[in-house]
């Protein structure tokens, strides 16, 4: 299992590096990368600041864990993340105005939501429970918006949190598709280069790790393989590619109609932001639903 | 941000595969070869070989020692040829890497200077385009976010890529690994070069060229004798230069 370190001015340049690249690279998707880019190098900002996981190292019951019992399932509290909600007001003052420039057609709506949340006509915790796809109502907010930008703002929370989750099971085994921190389904893999201290030949393949679309923990898993059916038949598994950009695919499933987008770093020399790599990848994720595959978990730019 | 190789010659095979696969993509021909009583093939960089793999063998207590040297432009962080070129535009670093390049102009530079002013003896001159040439460290392919085709290639680490930071964090850890077998391991001319060596053994068993030649202590502080040679000729040689347009 591995994740994401803690947030470094590294980080914010690994983002605004594979913006810039992807902006050359692809034009065409220029105005979706200005529009979703400074939300990106925001999130990164408020996960930099954000507290982690504050409460007691958790008693993980490893056989339960190895079974497919992730953190979440085994805190004694609800199973939940740790309530963020008294940090989201302060979170929603910087974030909405950006989400507001990025997405003109909702820039007046966003508007609102701040100024509810200001006023106090939507309280934190309600803000909270938007972010977990609870149904809020606030006037002149439509439920779309208000559970995008909700949930925008409890990311960075949660991603930190889950860091220091994922830590404290690092060691343990976990063969599950869904995530080991909060039981997520991946919207996205990365085949990484293993370091290998031996003296033999050693494989160019890399290793396959998914990516949770909730907390963006990742873990390895079986590289040939679909993650939501299971299926191992070669036959029945597709990687679907541009051949312009060989390092992106589509890993998809005849058998189950599924797929995740896979990012092979294996020949790449600078790993890119994986946001910014799932976001250069949309065309890709079109096509493959336009060919009847559907993801296993979206991006919030899917439904584009 | 800079880029730096670590060439862990530790770990080399010499399969030469970073040799092919750097000619396969560059689209180099073959080349006329001879046996000369070595593997190494072939004998020497050529205007097609911008890397050789080389082969050295030498007796050491009754034991014969075979050592490879995967042998390429060093990139040199303050290059002399760079500060030997009379002709603007001719040799040029890329700032976002640190390659050092040779352009279109370069044929209109004086080839002698150029290689003399190397102190890896690393330039080669194209007969037919009249070009100066040599490893661009891929350039193409880093502006693409691929990594330099002979570090893809190798199939036992001992190319690796990436910032310099890293990679200098990397050559340590591996130079106090390898040394523990071999007390003269060493890292060479790590704080002047992109292409950094990891050696097992005394430098001079691996290549005549290993390490830099031009280092001389009698010159002015931080110049070796070539970058001060160069220096002092580049003004007379772009005097000639625009006399001969």
């Amino acid at each position: 299992m591995q994740t994401i370190e803690v947030e470094t001015p590294a980080a914010l340049r690994c983002i605004e590096t594979a913006l810039s690249r992807a902006v050359k690279d692809i034009p065409a998707l220029t105005p979706l990368l200005e529009a979703f880019g400074p939300l990106l190098t925001e999130r990164a900002r408020l996960r930099q600041t954000a507290p982690g996981w504050t409460g007691p190292a958790l008693s993980i019951d490893a056989e339960r864990f190895n079974q497919g019992a992730f953190v979440l399932a085994q805190t004694e509290f609800g199973g939940g993340f740790e309530d963020m909600s008294e940090l989201l007001p302060e979170a929603a003052r910087t974030l909405l105005p950006v989400m507001a420039r990025s997405f003109p057609a909702i820039a007046e709506e966003l508007t609102t939501l701040g100024a509810a949340i200001e006023s106090g006509a939507l309280t934190p915790q309600a803000l909270a429970g938007a972010g977990f796809g609870e149904s809020v109502e606030v006037p002149g907010v439509s439920p779309m918006t208000l559970n995008f930008a909700a949930s925008e703002l409890v990311r960075p929370f949660v991603e930190r949190q889950a860091e220091d989750l994922a830590a404290m099971v690092k060691v343990l085994p976990w063969n599950q598709a869904h995530c080991p921190v909060c039981g997520g389904a991946p919207n996205m893999s990365v085949l990484r280069r293993k370091e290998d201290e031996s003296e033999f030949i050693q494989a160019k393949g890399g290793q396959r790790f998914l990516r949770c679309s909730c907390c963006t923990t990742e873990w390895k898993h079986k590289r040939v393989s679909c993650p939501a059916c299971g299926c191992e038949e070669p036959d029945e598994l597709l990687n679907l590619r541009d051949p312009a950009r060989a390092h992106e695919r589509a890993d998809a499933c005849s058998r189950c109609k599924a797929f995740v987008l896979c990012l092979d770093t294996a020949e790449l020399a600078e790993l890119p932001d994986l946001d910014v790599a799932a976001l250069t990848m949309l065309p890709l994720e079109i096509q493959t639903r336009q060919q009847g595959y559907k993801p296993l978990a979206e991006h919030p730019w899917s439904s584009l | 941000m800079p880029k730096a190789f670590l060439i862990d010659t530790s770990r080399c095979t010499a399969c030469r595969g970073c040799q092919v696969a750097c000619k396969e993509w560059k689209n180099f021909p073959a080349v006329p070869t001879k046996q000369h009583g070595t593997h190494q093939n072939p004998p020497d960089l050529t205007h097609y070989n911008f890397k050789l793999v080389r082969f050295s063998e030498h007796m050491e207590n009754g034991t014969v020692h075979w050592n490879f040297f995967p042998d390429q432009c060093r990139h040199c962080i303050d290059a002399p040829c760079l500060a030997a070129s009379a002709v603007p535009g001719a040799i040029i670093k890329d700032e976002a890497t640190g390659a050092i390049i040779y352009t279109e102009k370069s044929k209109k530079e004086d080839f002698a200077s150029i290689r003399s002013a190397c102190p890896y003896d690393i330039p080669r001159k194209d007969p037919k385009t009249k070009r100066i040439v040599k490893c661009d460290m891929c350039i193409d392919r880093l502006q693409a976010n691929l990594l330099p085709m002979c570090v893809k290639t190798c199939a036992m680490g001992a190319m690796n890529f990436g910032e310099r930071s890293d990679m200098l964090k990397l050559a340590a850890k591996r130079l106090a690994t390898v040394q523990q077998e071999f007390p003269k391991a060493q890292l060479l001319n790590m704080a002047d070069v992109s292409v950094i060596y990891l050696v097992a053994d005394a430098p001079a068993t691996y290549h005549k060229f290993a390490v830099a030649d031009a280092s001389d202590s009698t010159n002015a502080p931080g110049m070796t004798r070539k970058e001060m040679l160069a220096g002092a000729f580049s003004p007379l040689r772009k005097i000639a230069q625009s006399l001969q347009g």
